[in-house]
């Protein structure tokens, strides 16, 4: 709903039309004296118009000297660009997914290191090195066999004699 | 709205200017000063009424303008946007200069105490020989007048009788509704009218 201010405005202006146009003329009680307001008003554009003419600006160089100056100062102070004159960088830039890529490939590659080596070590049997496992000597006894095993932490060797009938009297005394 | 290019500066389109603008290139800025520094200057004189005021005034809009130009999106010219920046730093001016001292009452709602809605400010008629006052004194009158308007009052008349601006244009600067432009029209009209009747109706 348009104020009469509005109203008035906008017929002024000749921007009324219509039904809207026609309703508020009827409205009017003085016909004839609001278009004589009308054409005083149109009197006032156009001496204001004429009148304000562009006051031209003196000491333009100096206006833009000046100018530069402050821009200058106001770069120096924050950067090279004013903080709101950068352009503001998309998150999903091409250098931010490139680097964000690589660092995730390289957390990945520890991890899966770390992750591996751990499962090696505790897959891995108690026993580091197996350093013999034969059968003795035949002619002694065709069934037995001799394994040898070094423990990681405790540094100890174990040796583990299978299928051994008897011993012989040689072998004993070494 | 009509701009200040010349021949040369005409072949640069202006959002390539701005592009160049917000990627930090003053001398594209320049360009833009350049083009439009007269009409901004013109306007915010015809606000303030002193050379030095709006000079300075000029520079700080600018200067603003600058700092803020990563903001512009292209989606209205840049005289638009610019205007709108220039504007407001002149009425925040204005405002703050009323305050500190003397100046015209500045609030719609005194403008709705002094001025009758439907009073006539059409001449009876016995007008005034003003016929050989010079111009500098008829543009002091006006000057006068003028200042006699609040700031909002005074950009609204401004922009709509000499810069030929849409109600919308001008809400859009202002940042208000159009039915407020066309309120303070109203009014800045009737005052403009009761104050400078003599002049118009006889120069």
């Amino acid at each position: 709903m348009k104020t009469f201010e509005e109203k008035w405005t906008a017929w002024l202006d000749g921007e009324l039309a219509g039904q809207e146009l026609a309703e508020f003329e009827a409205s009017l009680p003085d016909k004839d004296g609001a278009e004589l307001e009308k054409q005083d008003a149109h009197k006032l554009g156009a001496f204001l118009k004429e009148q304000l003419v562009a006051r031209p600006m003196r000491n333009e160089e100096f206006f833009h000297h000046q100018l530069r100056r402050q821009i200058e100062g106001e770069a120096a102070v924050r950067g090279t660009l004013p903080v709101e004159s950068r352009p503001r960088e998309p998150w999903w830039s091409i250098g931010r997914l490139v680097w964000t890529g690589v660092a995730s490939l390289a957390i990945f590659m520890v991890c899966t290191f770390f992750v591996m080596r751990q499962e090696t070590s505790t897959g891995q049997s108690g026993y580091l090195t197996q350093v013999i496992n034969a059968r003795v000597d035949p002619a002694v006894s065709p069934n037995a066999t001799i394994s040898m095993f070094e423990t990681k932490e405790e540094k100890v060797t174990v040796l583990w004699v299978n299928g051994l009938e008897t011993l012989p009297s040689e072998y004993a005394a070494k | 709205m009509p701009t200040e290019t010349t021949t040369a500066q005409a072949e640069v389109p202006e959002l390539d200017l701005v592009k160049r603008c917000q990627a930090g290139d003053t001398e594209a800025f320049d360009q833009l000063v350049g083009r439009y520094r007269t009409r901004v200057f013109g306007m915010i004189y015809n606000m303030v009424h002193n050379e030095q005021d709006a000079w300075d005034l000029a520079q700080d809009g600018f200067l603003k303008a600058w700092k803020s130009i990563g903001r512009f999106r292209g989606q209205s010219s840049f005289y638009t946007w610019i205007y709108r920046i220039v504007m407001n730093v002149t009425i925040d001016w204005l405002r703050k200069k009323q305050v500190k001292g003397t100046g015209a009452e500045f609030d719609d709602a005194i403008q709705l105490r002094e001025i009758d809605p439907a009073s006539r400010t059409v001449p009876k008629a016995d007008a005034l020989p003003h016929q050989r006052m010079m111009h500098g004194e008829i543009r002091q009158r006006i000057d006068e007048a003028i200042a006699q308007l609040s700031p909002e009052h005074r950009a609204v008349i401004l922009m709509k009788e000499t810069e030929d601006m849409q109600y919308h244009e001008i809400a859009d600067t202002l940042g208000c509704s159009i039915g407020t432009v066309m309120s303070r029209l109203f009014y800045a009209r009737k005052r403009l009218q009761n104050m400078l009747r003599d002049l118009y109706e006889n120069v």
